[in-house]
């Protein structure tokens, strides 16, 4: 069998999309990490800014303090070493004027000399409110109250003589933070910058992501549109395809139906030509020959009624295995010498409903046609399988589930892709003129969708060919009703029996009436359903209502048999009809308990028949 | 004639004994050339000529005023026809010929000559102690002071009065 086959596109896509999305996956996330590795650089830089920043600061307070208390040391040192004449001649003007010359400098507050006792001696000072001590403090440098003191001692030779105070102020806090406050800024400023170009570097990395993300999202979509469309495409051929089939089945379904009803009048008249002897030798000859020609006719338009979905199916539960190994030996006859038949049954099949005459005369086709293709010999391979059809790979007009698939494969010369799109066409053929019908495949699509299923053939030129039938699964349980025994009812009617024949074409009527009493049956007639009660009310006797299934007037043949079977139980019936979407046809199949004769139909048919329905038990 | 006549009692004797420790404190601030001394810790001398009331307290001023320098001080007594030689400073306390006489002979030798209140116009050392407002000053003769070769501290001429100048 042939796999259901899935679209390529869809395959190299679903195939292609993991791996792509890892590896972006991957990209993404080694972006993330440079996004982020740049992040921390630029916190970092920033941070170190600050930090040196604040370094920057701290160090220059430092070394400024460091400054200015070498700066007033120095003073003081001057001082005290220009003061010794003064201290040691007691020449507090001469002491005055070298501590008012600190004077010059803003910063010293207070300066101010003390003779070798600690006694104040000279001193300079800036307010009142900054007096100097009335007596020497303690020698060195120290901050008090924001105000750097400073005490030197006025040395001569190796004696101390007296001591220098100095006492300035440190530049004032807010004015230092006022210098700093510079730095800070311009600190403050880089790393704003440096965290400014960070956060934009990231906006466009991650705008860029977001790009590339699109990109491939709008590449996605590119390739599943892609494939929806191929999809589609396939859907739309097949669905083109199924139209085309359709309209020509209702068209051939129409010339069929009316063919029917003239062939059941001249193949009917012929069969009681033949019957009665009429004539001589030749001219039983030539209706003989006639009857074979309408014989051959009614089997033609048969055969389209099966394209058409027309002919009524008589569906039984089977197996499918079974089926084919029973058809195995008449298949055999059929391809002859050269072609050899191979089967791969699967076990466990499921069971279809299907007609088993209509099932036998598909794969008749089917090895026909296989054997024409293999004109010096081959194989042909006869497998079945179970299969699930699911939503994807039903296309065309199959519906999704479960299905016994039938595949007849041959190795022959194969068909190009025209001819398969053509081949289930009846009267559709490549073969010879008089060697084909054109209808062998049609027949085979005509049954397969009329039991629900479909058919679909893939081919290559030279290769061969494979045709796949997908039968819907039965679901039911196993073994209910394999054939019945079919004795062969004895021909010839029952005087005592009764059969009203309903019939609204008088020919066709005439011809059925004929037939049954030929058959030695008691008939009535009527040609119509109000016309066949009021003979049913006039005759209790009758027994069988045989009656066509399209009628005018009111009444089909459905429903004057519901009638007549309100009136009297026990009535049986036998409907006929040259056209199966009837009343009594529900999609193909006869509803349970109904018999029915398809038209054209031969006497022997007839006979049989009705002799079945006649001898059933009530 | 006495030019410190006017000072009597404990103010002039407190005023001697001032002169007298700054006859010890001029040392520090004053330079003489390397040949002025023999070993290198010679002491500096300090000569003083007569028996005025200085002369008296230099001894014991000595104690009081810090020490000056490596060398230190030594206080020599001369009389007015003594030989200067040795003397590095030399204070003569009483005026008269025999001071003029000493001083011409101390010209031009690396000798700090000090007076007491020469009057303008007189004899003076290179140092001439003066009153001024109560208190003891001195002059300075810088002129005399580089014949001598002696080189006085800024400091101490910051502290010089000028010649007739308060």
């Amino acid at each position: 069998m042939t796999p259901p086959r899935e679209p390529l596109a869809d395959d190299s896509a679903a195939a292609a999309t993991p791996t792509e999305d890892r590896g972006a996956a991957r990209a993404a996330a080694a972006r993330a990490d440079r996004r982020g590795l740049l992040s921390a650089i630029a916190g970092a830089g920033a941070a170190l800014l600050v930090i040196a920043g604040a370094f920057v600061v701290f160090y220059s307070e430092q070394s400024y303090r460091t400054v200015k208390i070498q700066q007033a040391d120095a003073q003081t040192r001057i001082l005290a070493s220009t003061v010794t004449a003064a201290l040691a001649f007691d020449d507090r003007k001469a002491a005055q004027e070298y501590v008012n010359a600190l004077a010059v400098d803003p910063q010293v507050q207070v300066a101010a000399v003390y003779d070798a006792s600690g006694t104040l001696f000279a001193a300079y000072a800036r307010s009142p409110a900054t007096a100097p001590p009335s007596t020497v403090a303690a020698p060195g440098a120290r901050v008090e109250d924001g105000a750097l003191i400073v005490v030197a001692p006025v040395q001569q030779a190796s004696a101390t003589t007296g001591w220098v105070y100095e006492r300035s102020v440190l530049e004032p806090i807010s004015r230092r933070i006022e210098r700093y406050a510079v730095i800070g800024l311009l600190v403050s400023m880089a790393a704003l910058i440096l965290l400014l170009l960070a956060v934009a570097q990231n906006r466009l990395a991650r705008a860029n992501d977001t790009l590339a993300g699109q990109r491939q999202a709008l590449a996605e979509a590119n390739r599943s549109l892609l494939a929806q469309i191929a999809q589609r495409e396939q859907a739309e051929t097949a669905l083109r395809q199924a139209q085309k089939m359709e309209a020509i089945g209702q068209l051939t379904g129409g010339i069929a139906h009316d063919f029917n009803n003239f062939l059941q009048v001249i193949q009917g008249n012929l069969q009681l030509l033949e019957r009665r002897g009429v004539g001589g030798d030749d001219t039983q000859r030539m209706i003989r020959a006639a009857i074979r020609s309408a014989e051959r006719a009614s089997t033609l338009t048969r055969r389209l009624l099966a394209f058409a979905r027309r002919q009524p199916l008589n569906p039984v539960p089977i197996d499918v295995n079974k089926l084919i190994v029973a058809t195995s030996e008449l298949l055999r006859g059929t391809l002859g010498e050269k072609v050899t038949i191979e089967t791969a049954l699967a076990g466990g099949l499921w069971r279809v409903a299907a007609d088993p005459n209509q099932l036998e005369n598909a794969l008749l086709n089917l090895a026909v046609n296989a054997r024409d293709a293999m004109p010096d010999g081959g194989k042909l391979r006869i497998e079945t399988a179970n299969a699930h059809l699911d939503a994807a790979s039903s296309a065309g007009d199959a519906l999704p589930g479960p299905y016994v698939v039938i595949a007849v494969s041959d190795q022959g010369t194969g068909m190009t892709k025209e001819t398969r799109e053509q081949a289930f066409e009846p009267f559709f053929t490549t073969k010879d003129v008089g060697k084909g019908s054109g209808l062998g495949l049609s027949q085979v699509y005509g049954f397969i969708k009329q039991s629900g299923g479909y058919a679909k053939i893939d081919s290559e030129p030279g290769v061969g060919t494979t045709v796949t039938l997908y039968l819907p699964r039965l679901a039911e349980s196993p073994d209910a009703t394999p054939g019945a025994a079919d004795a062969r009812p004895p021909l010839r009617g029952r005087e005592d029996v009764v059969i009203l024949a309903v019939e609204d074409d008088a020919d066709v009527r005439a011809h059925s009436v004929a037939l049954l009493r030929e058959l030695g049956y008691a008939v009535l007639e009527a040609a119509d359903g109000a016309a066949a009660l009021d003979v049913l009310h006039r005759h209790p006797d009758v027994q069988l209502l045989f009656t066509d299934v399209g009628l005018p007037g009111g009444l089909n043949g459905r429903e004057l048999a519901d009638e007549a079977r309100r009136r009297r139980p026990r009535l049986r019936v036998l409907f006929t009809s040259g056209y199966a979407r009837d009343a009594i046809v529900h999609h193909g199949r006869l509803d349970p308990g109904v018999d029915l004769l398809a038209k054209p139909f031969t006497f022997e048919a007839l006979a049989a028949k009705v002799r079945e329905i006649v001898d059933r038990a009530p | 004639m006495s030019w410190n006549a006017a000072a009597e009692g404990p103010v002039r004797a407190s005023e001697q004994a001032v002169k007298a420790a700054y006859l010890h404190k001029l040392a520090p601030f004053i330079e003489w050339p390397a040949a002025a001394f023999g070993p290198p810790d010679e002491p500096i001398t300090l000569c003083v000529v007569g028996a005025d009331p200085v002369s008296a307290l230099v001894d014991d001023a000595g104690g009081s005023v810090p020490r000056s320098g490596e060398r230190g001080v030594r206080v020599r007594h001369l009389s007015a026809n003594d030989s200067e030689a040795g003397c590095h400073i030399l204070y003569i306390g009483t005026p008269g010929a025999a001071a003029v006489a000493l001083l011409d002979r101390a010209r031009g030798k690396s000798i700090l000559t000090v007076t007491d209140a020469a009057p303008p116009g007189s004899r003076r050392g290179i140092v001439n102690f003066v009153v001024r407002d109560n208190r003891v000053r001195f002059e300075i003769d810088t002129d005399a002071a580089a014949q001598s070769r002696l080189a006085i501290s800024s400091k101490l001429l910051n502290l010089a009065v000028r010649d007739g100048a308060p």
